[in-house]
């Protein structure tokens, strides 16, 4: 920390009671953490954190403080009306300590009140008062929407001696101040006296030495001053801090012009200097003596300024036990989740029950191991007093499935035998080979993690749904803070700077895979970006830009809905959490993820997984045409169909295993059981792929190696991965097996292994211990590099697990009803791929996805039987873009219909739609499905003229014929549509439906792809290794896996039409030569060679790429000169017979070395 | 007549931090009163690089040298901690 005024003595120590941490986003810019570790180091023994509209530091301040040493005070900055909704400015509330509690509820239900007031009334109140808000103090509210608390309201919670408000510069009373209108500040505050209990109100003072005449400077703060002495008020000195450090006071002025969305250079309001930092006590004191001097105060003015700020701070210490309730839970109450009793012994009834149903099947071997293995978990349950927990959970499980919604488990809870019982995870444990301890045990105290999948599109049901149930004062939506990355840090930088949008455009494309902190670093090293880092050195305004981007990087930026997380709790959540409206409406708490265990709240993670959504739109689809139903969660597990389809790498659209890299892994794999599936899902993992993991466990696995199991007793554990260690469980078990310190310390050593420093403790330990349970120290030495190698890394095999239901049952629906699943894909979107290639795909399965009909098309994908006895997918109708969900209702809702005529009465499309479905061939039906007529209809719908209606949803209409004019003779030739002319249904599709289901986008390139030699999608996986190829297609994904050694890769997955992806990676090399064309190019050419990966994965090693627009326009070139010299040359006809008798391999393989050579010349020119 | 004087100086500090003498042309220059430190914005974005401190540091004090008739000037402080005289108000 530097200090301006350095030789200024530490005083006694300052207690900073209004202080804006980062996550006051766009204000505030330094983290909770780092402020308490300054207050400490300054010698202060209290710190507050009074985040703007919120307590969404809270938590990690009060922690912080704990770690820190000194008093966590808390407090919120809120704006304030009165009962006519006019302004009162904004006022620091803050919570008093040593109430058990009370202060803190208080301030939780001050900032709940205020996000939930009147939203226009406010709003209205507050754009009438902006006018003398503009004066405000550097610190302006932004926007005239924010969140708003009454007084009235203020003033109840602020009763029992509950909370202190601070009437600060931007107070009403402030403003007055400001305006040298001491009347109206005397009415305005005597007004607050009024309204407030006695003793809930103080005046703040606050002074950043700005120049004389403008805000923050010492004149209206020690007018401030003089109406406390006057009104008999305690006035208090706080800094307004909005970081930590002066250098920090750029990183504001950035939030400024992010928060009001214009240049530093046009702000109206921005901060009038760079003081509002946490000074420490020497200064503040300085401040507080030239406040003083400058205006006529009473004697000891000085000191009683610095005495109350003191005391009131000591009235505002908060007790983290007492106060906020740290580290205590609190479940819902009994009744709630259904139990009268006592919950252990409801819980074990459960399970009991759960068990008999579910593994007497299994034999009573079986029986009994699930009831010796639920008798272990029920002591670590009834030791940390969870059954609650537990209940909970399957209470919320039993609602969703209630809701005929798919559900299934993942994460560590999937390995517990109770869960399974309870019916809250479906994947057996005991087989599967899944251990309790990584879930939950006495050593791992932490509140357990259950995570529910359930069907993407019933999420918001499902929610709503636990609101009824457990009430609303007991549940609520989680938040999530979104920080700066680099995209979003380069704009708002760029803004800033005023740089244009176009310029700030192009760069933040750029800022693609690497941290915005390392953007300097970047710019040097990676090649993609040399022509950005040769503006940046020619240009000031970017060099900056560069460091101001590095600055935001990290800072929380907004807060918004968690995707999954739901907070249950009993009937004090809203004592001990502050809401606001979620974007869906519901209840969110300020709290993110990690305030949650801090703070004894259940999360519970509710996701929403798209292909449980698709898996069960195929199920519905299967029994709409069919009848029958499908068991999904009864599908048997070996299903040899399934396999073979999983083996031949045909997994697009495949749960987990469609990307390209997957696809390689699971042709080298070969999975032939279920066990493979979650094997393979747990290597495809960073620290496995950094570990070299799966090479390893492929040569075990094939036989190129002997699996090496080290020690006989380590078999058991490590058959299944053929010695590899590739699970958390393998790493417990070996821990367990080497010391023999149980399932739960050795979990505590598996996390451990990440630390380096705990290390050498854990090694001395497990040889000691091993050696004494008769283990070698040559066998010690082998597994503890092992061990110490797999690090924290690896995979729990309980998510593998759960992750490889989903996958097998996905792939189980692509084999045996692949017309109805393609139609869940294509509905939910719930894979990496865009839709055009799940269309090429049903295309090369034989399902042909048929065109938008207004007869036929519905709201979602629907599978048709065809005449031919085979089946499509009809395209759905909220793929027509621009279309409005009512237009598509009714035209769900009316069909078939008769004629146009009576299209147009039940639909009452608005013109742009109709237009649109005339142009697609949606109405193509009301022509006879003449595609020829399909100008006439065009050109009559874009011809009628009307005057726009409101029409009621189920409005009658006539059933009268109105046919399209026909045109016969001349004039039919000039009726065509320009929107028409020149454009295929190709292009019409990919206009009006961003999806072309007539034929392939890359269609118009095939015979080129011909003449150039391009080696198909479809035909790549017949080359041997080694084999130089042209590949071409349309860009359909960019991944940069982690890689072993550090070095990026970039794989390209390219679509030619003629089969799934043909993917091409290009190593660090083929970079430097392609630069930034890897990322740019969407249309393109690439020549490389095939190289081999297991019996059936193909992929390509690219050497170079070239924009196929530019290929395509140069063989055009090169034929018209061709074509010119044939026709000036006597032998063409000669000519033009020996090029035709070349075979077309040769063709190929000099012609376009023709063009690229020229191409190649080009680039390197 | 105020005039620009932009000489470092010398300043020596009283125990609160404030100024409590110059020292200019090798005289001393006691300060006479309170003085007040004005911290003025920048347009820092306008030059090259980030800087430590989006304001300057003015100190407007009244001093005199010996006995001779007091005078008003501003102290600037650089983020080095150096000292400039910047202005004699007279």
């Amino acid at each position: 920390m530097t200090s301006t005024l350095g030789s200024a003595t530490a005083g006694t120590a300052f207690a900073h009671l209004h202080v804006a941490s980062a996550y006051s986003t766009h204000y505030g810019v330094t983290l909770p953490e780092v402020l308490a570790e300054q207050a400490a180091a300054q010698g202060a023994s209290f710190l507050a954190i009074t985040d703007r509209d919120g307590l969404y530091g809270a938590v990690k301040h009060v922690r912080a403080c704990v770690s820190a040493g000194i008093s966590a005070g808390l407090g919120a900055d809120l704006a304030v009306h009165d009962e006519e909704y006019r302004s009162l400015g904004r006022v620091v509330v803050l919570a008093h300590g040593h109430t058990d509690g009370r202060g803190y509820a208080a301030l939780c239900r001050a900032v709940s009140a205020a996000h939930s007031a009147d939203r226009d009334a406010v709003q209205h109140a507050q754009h009438g008062a902006a006018q003398y808000g503009a004066a405000q103090y550097g610190t302006a509210s932004h926007g005239a929407t924010g969140p708003s608390i009454s007084r009235a309201r203020l003033a109840d919670l602020a009763g029992l001696a509950s909370l202190t408000v601070l009437l600060g510069p931007d107070s009403d009373v402030g403003l007055a101040v400001g305006r040298r209108d001491n009347t109206d500040a005397a009415a305005r505050l005597a007004h607050w006296q009024r309204a407030l209990p006695e003793g809930a109100l103080v005046l703040e003072i606050v002074c950043h030495l700005a120049e004389s005449g403008t805000v923050g400077s010492v004149t209206p703060a020690t007018r401030l001053l003089a109406l406390a002495e006057n009104a008999g008020l305690p006035a208090v000195l706080s800094n307004a801090v909005r970081y930590g450090t002066p250098d920090e006071a750029v990183t504001a002025d950035l939030a400024d012009a992010a928060r009001f969305l214009l240049p530093l250079a046009d702000l109206e309001t921005p901060q009038t200097n760079g003081q509002a930092w946490l000074k420490p006590a020497g200064m503040m004191r300085q401040v507080a003596r030239m406040v003083v001097d400058a205006g006529l105060h009473e004697d000891g003015a000085l000191d009683r300024l610095l005495r109350d700020t003191e005391q009131l701070a000591d009235r505002c210490r908060l007790d983290p036990v007492s106060d906020i309730g740290l580290g205590r839970p609190r479940m819902p109450e009994a009744r709630i989740i259904g139990v009268t009793g006592d919950p252990v012994t409801e819980l074990w009834r459960r399970a009991r029950s759960g068990i008999a149903d579910l593994y007497s099947a299994r034999g009573s071997r079986a029986v009994d191991a699930a009831h010796a293995q639920l008798a272990h978990e029920m002591k670590t349950v009834e030791h940390l007093g969870f059954a609650s927990y537990f209940l909970t959970v399957s209470r919320v499980a039993d609602i969703i499935r209630g809701m005929g919604i798919r559900i299934q488990a993942r994460g560590s809870g999937v390995g517990s035998v109770l869960n399974y019982a309870l019916r809250t995870s479906s994947v057996e444990p005991i087989a599967n080979g899944l251990l309790w301890e990584r879930f939950l045990s006495p050593e791992r105290q932490t509140l357990p993690d259950i995570d529910i999948d359930v069907e993407s599109a019933r999420r918001h049901d499902i929610y709503r749904e636990v609101f009824r149930a457990f009430g609303s004062d007991r549940v609520s939506l989680m938040s999530m803070t979104n920080a700066y990355r680099g995209r979003g840090a380069v704009r708002d930088a760029g803004l800033a700077l005023g740089l244009p949008d176009a310029q700030i455009n192009v760069i933040a494309k750029q800022m693609w895979r690497f941290n915005a902190r390392d953007f300097r670093r970047a710019l040097e090293e990676k090649p993609e970006l040399e022509a950005l880092a040769a503006e940046v050195r020619e240009s000031q305004q970017l060099d900056l830009l560069v460091d101001l981007t590095a600055r935001l990087d990290r800072l929380p930026r907004h807060i918004s809905v968690h995707p999954c997380g739901v907070i249950l709790s009993d009937a004090s959540l809203l004592d001990r959490t502050p809401v606001q409206a979620s974007g869906m409406g519901l209840p969110m708490s300020q709290y993110d993820k990690h305030d949650m265990d801090p703070m004894g709240l259940i999360k519970l993670d509710i996701l929403g997984v798209r292909m449980q959504s698709a898996m069960a739109h195929a199920v519905e689809e299967h029994h709409r045409l069919t009848g029958e139903s499908i068991d999904l969660d009864r599908v048997p597990l070996d299903d040899a169909k399934t396999f073979e389809l999983i083996r031949s790498t045909r997994t697009l659209g495949i749960f987990q295993i469609e990307s390209p890299g997957q696809m390689e892994l699971v042709g080298k794999l070969q999975p032939e059981v279920f066990n493979d599936l979650t094997v393979e899902i747990s290597l495809f993992r960073p620290g496995p792929m950094k570990n070299n993991m799966p090479l390893k466990y492929l040569q075990a696995r094939h036989c190129e190696v002997f699996p090496d199991y080290i020690h006989p007793r380590f078999e058991p554990i490590l058959r299944e991965t053929n010695g590899v260690v590739i699970f958390h469980e393998q790493v417990m078990r070996l821990f367990d097996e080497l010391t023999g310190c149980g399932l739960g310390k050795a979990d505590v050593f598996r996390r451990h292994l990440g630390k380096p420093e705990q290390l050498p403790q854990i090694e001395e330990y497990l040889r000691e211990r091993a050696l004494a349970r008769g283990f070698s120290v040559k066998v010690i030495d082998q597994i503890w590099t092992v061990l110490a190698g797999f690090g924290s890394f690896g995979f729990a095999k309980a998510h593998g697990a759960a992750f490889a239901l989903p996958t097998y049952q996905s792939a189980w629906l692509k084999t045996h009803h692949p017309a109805a699943f393609l139609a869940g894909l294509l509905t939910h979107d719930p894979g990496m791929w865009p839709k055009d290639l799940i269309v090429a795909e049903a295309r090369v399965l034989g399902v042909p996805v048929l065109p938008l009909d207004v007869q036929s098309s519905a709201l979602d994908y629907r599978v048709e039987d065809l005449a031919d006895g085979s089946q499509g997918i009809r395209l759905a109708l909220p793929e027509l873009v621009g279309s409005t969900e009512a237009e598509r209702a009714r035209i769900a809702r009316h069909q078939p219909f008769s004629s146009l005529q009576d299209f147009r009465d039940r639909v009452h499309p608005r013109r742009r739609t109709f237009e649109a479905l005339a142009r697609v061939g949606a109405l193509d039906t009301f022509i006879g499905y003449d595609r020829t007529r399909r100008h006439e209809l065009l050109a009559h719908i874009q011809s009628l003229r009307g005057t726009a209606v409101v029409i009621r949803a189920d409005q009658l209409a006539f059933e009268v014929e109105l046919p399209v004019p026909q045109y016969s003779g001349d004039r039919a030739g000039a009726i065509t549509s320009l929107e028409l002319r020149g454009r295929t249904q190709t292009d019409l599709e990919l206009l009006d439906l961003n999806l072309a289901v007539g034929s392939h986008q890359m269609k118009r390139f095939h015979a080129l792809f011909k003449e150039l030699g391009v080696t198909p999608a479809s035909e790549l996986g017949n080359l041997p290794g080694g084999t130089e190829v042209l590949l071409a297609g349309v860009r359909r994904a960019t991944n940069t896996p982690p890689m072993r050694g550090g070095r990026r890769v970039v794989f390209i997955s390219l679509d030619d039409g003629t089969g799934p992806v043909s993917n091409v990676v290009f190593f660090h090399d083929a970079q430097e030569r392609v630069g930034g064309q890897v990322f740019q190019t969407n249309y393109m050419l690439v020549r490389g060679r095939t190289r081999r990966s297991g019996a059936r994965g193909v992929s390509v090693t690219g050497e170079n790429l070239w924009n196929l627009f530019d290929v395509a326009r140069q063989v055009k070139e090169r034929h018209a000169v061709e074509r010119a010299a044939a026709e000036e040359a006597a032998s063409a006809t000669a000519y033009a017979a020996e090029l035709a008798a070349h075979p077309l391999i040769e063709h190929s393989s000099s012609s376009p070395g023709g063009t690229l050579h020229q191409l190649n010349a080009a680039q390197s020119a | 007549m105020p005039h620009i004087i932009d000489a470092p100086v010398d300043v020596e500090l009283s125990a609160d931090g404030d100024p409590r003498a110059f020292i200019w042309n090798r005289f001393e220059h006691t300060v006479i009163g309170q003085p007040q430190a004005v911290f003025k914005r920048t347009r820092w974005w306008e030059n090259e690089g980030i800087p430590t401190r989006i304001d300057t540091e003015l100190w407007r004090l009244d001093a005199s040298r010996g006995g001779e008739e007091q005078h008003r000037y501003d102290l600037r402080r650089g983020t080095d901690g150096s000292w400039t005289l910047a202005m004699d108000w007279g």
